[in-house]
This record gives structure tokens, C-alpha cells and sequence, in this order.
């Protein structure tokens, strides 16, 4: 499929802040390598699930790593595909504000777990 | 009026208008699957009964989370192509990412109708039975209850509705004692003695000459209860006179009182006798006479009358009746009401005493070697760990181990193979018997609810990235060739959520399918 004749010529041809000029074949290539990362975290979440844990006496090991690897995993993700490893001032502060929330809406299901009025008033 | 920025970037946020706003909208989606993904937590750490591990089937989760990393790969290279002005590579990489996405979808379907043809029965003592009915045909009531010989059935004329019928079953002959019943009406004796078709727009009829008598009625008690009322008023207060609370007895208002109710009454009495005089006609009114009581006994015309019933189509039954939620009340007999299961598993994790589970009061041949196999999981276990040896009956991967046995353990593979799949050695569980009983859909247990909900609400997005990554490649040719960079800016847009999208599994695979 070779449109060249009729594509616009990439003049402007930048990455997404139109500082540097693409190297499309390097950024491919990258790409690439990211996804080959993901396979292979993918691969190893599955055999840290089967690997008996118990045995060793660390029952926790299977989901401390199998959420270890799926951070990892995500953090590709988001610094790569979704290109947070230069992106600009603004998105940095909304997700800063997402983490915060975020984290607060786990402390507030870690406190109705706890439940400390319930046992403030029984004690 | 243009609106600025929507092709390059606001120089103070060095960002387009469009990722401004998938950055707001993914924070807000996070903010969502966080939630559940704590409720998921809850249950987790909540639950009152063993949490499944390793239930689900790995290998459909595990290539669904790899078709999701290619789509990731194809669709941020789809972008690069276009900023290097490469439409074929585009298209291309556009094209991947959308057969991944019909792919996963397709995966997911799959797994879904798994869950959905897979059934689940929990007894009264914990015993759990896994596997697959014999569903309903022409030949068979299968998992429903058949309830037959009806001669005669009761409405109730302010509630009923003529729905229960679609569950009729007419007997074809020829081992099609249960064949559909599509259009034949069903002719009823009233109690009057009228014969009629008993259809919707009849019993319709009824209903409204029903409540064109009740509404008369009541507008009769209303017309006397105004005209009484005065009179009323003058025996409570003699009554009053003598009370706990004595009142002195007022002559001159009883007086006013009674002339009111005097008046009142000389004044109605013409409505309240024409009010009299109508009721009287419906009584003896051929058209109103099986309208006058609020339910109404139908005898059936010709042959006894057969239904099919799932246990969420009626309230309740018993040997002789049938009661649906609408008040409609079916007598004759139930004829076959036991649930045949091909059980493929036994979980025994929730019963006092294994030994005397229901469960071997269906399949008492698997009884021996279902203890025989506990014998070795329970050795094995405490081999590799010995210091459990005097509290492992507590331990929830003993329980796993040896107390939840998938039946082609427990027999002979052609014995096995026989009691899963054959239809003729379904065994009859009893309904006395169960607590529970439905296919693997959300009511089975939180887990499946959660389970359901998250990966259903995650293919929503599937679905709906798939779309508009899809309006990109098929209608972006005229927006590529006029402002290529504005293509590519929203082919980044729907590969920001696509890439979100792939994120949110990368937890719910590990989540639901491994830990």
C-alpha cells in the first residue's frame, strides 16, 4: 500500500512536542520491545501463580508478585505507549491529583474495614 | 468562529485541547475501576465462603491479555505512522488493532457462554454439585418443574394476567409429551356458566367490568358515609357522656347535627337509590355476573391442561398448586419437579461431616473413592508441610485439595465420561435437597457478581474503543489529506484510551484468573 504520491509530505514530521524528528523504524522498534516486555511480564505472572508458594512459607509471594509484575507491566505502559515519560506539565498535575484521590478512596474503604467509630464507642 | 488548539498545542499547557480532555476523562475512569477493584477487595477479605482460586480456565484469560498487548503495540504505531506520514502503515496497524479487539471480544463471548451453560447446585448441608442439566425439550421437562392434570384455574379479576399461559405445553404424542403450545388458546367454563377463549383481551373485559363495579361500590359507601357522618358524630357524643373522660351531652349541636343528617340524606337519596339500583343490575346482568367477585374460578374445556415451569416463573407450589406472583392459582399435579445434573465436580469444603454429605445419597458409587483421593491429597499436603498436621483441616488449600474432586477423579474414564456428558445418567436431585441452584452467572456468588461486572464493564470500553479507533481509520483518508497532524492527534486521543483499556486487564487478569 504506497500512498506516497498522495501523502502530505511529512515536513513536520515530529514527535509529539515537534522538538525532535522522528525516526520511525527506531520507534517502531521500540515499540516492539515494549510489547515483548509485556509478553514476557505476562509469562511470568502466570508461572508466579503456579510456583507453590506454601511451600517455601510464603503464602503472600503469588499476589505481592503477581501485583509487582502487573505494576510493571503498567508502568510501561502508561511511560511508553502513553508517552508519560515526556509529556507536559498539565497531565502530570491531573494525575497527581488522580493518585491522590485514588488513594484516598483506599484509605476510606481501609477505614469502613477497620470500622474504628464501631470500636471507639464498644472499647 | 475556529476553536484554536485543537490541532496544535496552547503554548502555556504545551498540550491540545482533545488530550487535555482524555487526560480528565482517564483520571475519572481510574478513579472508577479503583472502586471496584477495592470492592473486589472487600468480598475478598469479607467473604463467608472459600473464595475461588485458579476456578477460572488461565489459558483464555492468559490470550486475550496477550491480543490486547499486540493491539497496544499496533495502535501507538499506528500514530507513529502517521506522524511520519505513512498512511498504508497506519491503516495496517489500525486494522491489527481492530481484529484484536474482535478477537478479545470473541474470547470473552466464549468464556461468558462457558459460565453461562455450566450450573451449579448448593444442598441444604453445604454439598456442592457442579455440572451440566438436562435442559428442557419436546421429550422432557429437563431441569423445569412439569405440572399437569390442571382442570381448573383461578384470577384474581384486580391483578391477574393471562402471562402464565405461554408456559403451557400441549402433549404431540410420540415422546413429545412437552411440544410448545404456540397459539392455541384454551377454552374456560366460567362459573356462571359461560364458555369462552381465555385470552388476553377477554380477561381483559372482565377486569373492566370488575372495577366498573368496584368503582360503583366504593362511590356508594362514600356517598353514605357522608350522609351518616352527623348522625355518627351524635352517638359518639352520648357515648361521650359516660366515658373515662366524661363530656357534658350538647342538646342544641346534636340537634343541628341531626337536621343536617336529615337534610343530607333527603338530598342523596335519589343518587344513593340509582347508585343501589345499578348494583342490583349487575347482579343479575348476564355480561357482569362473573365480575362481581374479585376472583374468579375457571374450569378448563376439554383435555387437562400441562405447564413448564422454571422455579422464577411462579411464587410458590406445592404437590397440588401452582401460585404465580399475579395471583393466578393452577390446581391439578406436579408431575415431575427433580433437577437431572451431570455433575462433573463435588465440593464438599462447606459440610460439617463429608461422610454424610447429600452428595452420596446421588452418587453413592464415587463415595469410597472420593475419601480415598482426600486420604492422598491430606498426606501428600502434610508432607510438604508438616507443621500443619494438627490444624490442616482448617487450612483453605487442604480444603482445595482434597475436599473439591472434579468426578472424571473419581471413576474410570468411560464411567466418567458417562456421568458428565450422558443425559440417561443424569441423577434426579431433589428440590427439598437444595438451597440453591442456577448456572454460573452473577447470583452464584460475589466472586462471579465481581467477576461479571469488572470484565463486563471492561469489555464495554473494548467495545466502545474499538468503535471510535474504528471511525478513525475508516473515515480519517479525507482528514489525513487535508490535516494529516490532526488525524494523528486523534488517533493519539483513542490510543491514550486504548491504552487505558489494556491497563485495567493487565490487573483484572492476575486479579480474577491467578491469585
Amino acid at each position: 500500500m504506497d500512498h506516497s504520491h498522495e501523502s502530505p509530505a511529512p515536513t513536520d514530521a515530529h514527535d509529539s512536542h515537534g522538538h525532535e524528528p522522528m525516526d520511525f523504524a527506531k520507534t517502531i522498534r521500540s515499540y516492539l520491545k515494549v510489547g515483548g516486555v509485556l509478553i514476557f511480564g505476562t509469562i511470568l505472572t502466570v508461572a508466579v501463580a503456579y510456583v507453590p508458594w506454601m511451600q517455601f512459607g510464603v503464602h503472600w509471594a503469588d499476589t505481592t508478585l503477581g501485583l509487582l509484575i502487573a505494576t510493571v507491566k503498567v508502568s510501561f505502559v502508561c511511560l511508553l505507549f502513553m508517552h508519560l515519560n515526556h509529556e507536559r506539565g498539565l497531565v502530570y498535575k491531573v494525575l497527581l491529583f488522580t493518585m491522590i484521590f485514588s488513594a484516598a478512596m483506599m484509605f476510606l474503604f481501609v477505614l469502613a474495614y477497620l470500622d474504628p467509630i464501631k470500636h471507639a464507642i464498644l472499647d | 468562529m475556529e476553536i484554536p488548539y485543537t490541532v496544535t498545542a496552547r503554548p502555556d499547557t504545551g498540550l491540545y485541547n482533545a488530550k487535555v480532555g482524555i487526560w480528565l476523562f482517564l483520571a475519572s475512569e481510574v478513579m472508577l475501576f479503583g472502586g471496584l477493584f477495592s470492592s473486589y477487595v472487600f468480598l475478598r477479605i469479607g467473604s463467608d465462603f472459600q473464595w475461588p482460586f485458579h476456578e477460572l480456565t488461565v489459558l483464555p484469560g492468559f490470550i486475550n491479555t496477550m491480543v490486547l498487548i499486540i493491539s497496544s503495540v499496533t495502535v501507538v504505531s499506528a500514530w507513529a505512522a502517521l506522524k511520519a506520514r505513512r498512511y498504508g502503515w497506519y491503516q495496517i496497524n489500525m486494522i491489527i488493532t481492530l481484529l484484536c479487539a474482535l478477537a478479545f471480544m470473541g474470547i470473552k463471548s466464549f468464556e461468558y457462554a462457558g459460565k453461562f451453560s455450566h450450573y451449579s447446585v448448593i444442598m441444604h448441608d453445604g454439598t456442592v454439585l457442579d455440572g451440566h442439566p438436562v435442559h428442557e425439550s419436546e421429550g422432557t421437562n429437563g431441569d423445569k418443574i412439569a405440572f399437569s392434570g390442571v382442570q381448573s384455574f383461578s384470577v384474581k379479576l384486580d391483578k391477574s394476567t393471562t402471562k402464565f399461559m405461554r408456559h403451557r405445553r400441549i402433549n404431540a404424542g410420540a415422546g413429545q409429551p412437552f411440544a410448545k403450545a404456540d397459539g392455541q388458546t384454551v377454552r374456560v367454563r366460567t362459573p356462571s356458566g359461560v364458555e369462552a377463549e381465555f385470552t388476553e383481551s377477554w380477561l381483559k373485559d372482565l377486569k373492566k367490568k370488575f372495577r366498573e363495579i368496584e368503582n360503583t361500590r366504593s362511590d356508594l359507601a362514600t356517598l353514605r358515609a357522608r350522609v351518616e357522618a352527623p348522625r355518627i358524630r351524635v352517638e359518639d357524643m352520648k357515648r361521650a357522656v359516660t366515658g373515662n373522660f366524661p363530656v357534658p351531652f350538647d342538646a342544641a349541636k346534636a340537634d343541628t347535627l341531626l337536621a343536617k343528617h336529615a337534610s343530607l340524606k333527603a338530598d342523596a337519596a335519589p343518587e344513593i337509590a340509582e347508585l343501589e339500583q345499578k348494583i342490583a343490575e349487575f347482579g343479575k346482568s348476564e355480561a357482569y355476573k362473573d365480575a362481581t367477585a374479585a376472583v374468579l374460578k375457571l374450569e378448563v374445556v376439554g383435555d387437562p391442561l400441562t405447564f413448564v415451569l422454571n422455579e422464577r416463573d411462579f411464587g410458590k407450589y406445592n404437590a397440588g398448586e401452582v401460585i404465580f406472583r399475579d395471583d393466578v392459582v393452577l390446581t391439578g399435579q406436579v408431575q415431575g419437579d427433580k433437577i437431572p445434573l451431570m455433575a462433573d465436580l463435588i465440593d464438599l469444603r462447606d459440610v460439617k461431616d463429608p461422610e454424610k454429605s447429600l452428595a452420596w445419597k446421588y452418587y453413592p458409587d464415587l463415595k469410597e473413592e472420593f475419601f480415598k483421593h482426600r486420604d492422598e491429597a491430606t498426606a501428600a499436603f502434610l508432607q510438604k508441610k508438616p507443621q500443619h498436621a494438627n490444624d490442616y483441616e482448617e487450612n483453605a488449600d487442604w480444603k482445595r485439595a482434597a475436599l473439591r474432586v472434579s468426578v472424571d477423579k473419581l471413576a474410570p474414564p468411560e464411567v466418567a465420561k458417562a456421568l458428565m456428558k450422558d443425559p440417561a445418567k443424569a441423577v434426579g436431585i431433589e428440590r427439598s435437597d437444595k438451597r440453591f441452584y442456577s448456572n454460573f452467572s452473577p447470583s452464584r456468588s460475589p466472586y462471579y457478581s465481581i467477576y461479571f461486572l469488572m470484565t463486563g464493564l471492561h469489555g464495554l470500553h473494548v467495545i466502545g474503543g474499538a468503535l471510535v479507533l474504528g471511525y478513525f481509520l475508516f473515515t480519517g483518508r479525507k482528514m489525513y489529506l487535508s490535516n494529516p497532524e490532526h488525524l494523528a492527534n486523534r488517533v493519539e486521543v483513542g490510543g491514550l484510551f486504548w491504552h487505558f483499556v489494556d491497563l485495567v486487564w493487565i490487573f483484572l487478569f492476575p486479579v480474577f484468573y491467578l491469585l
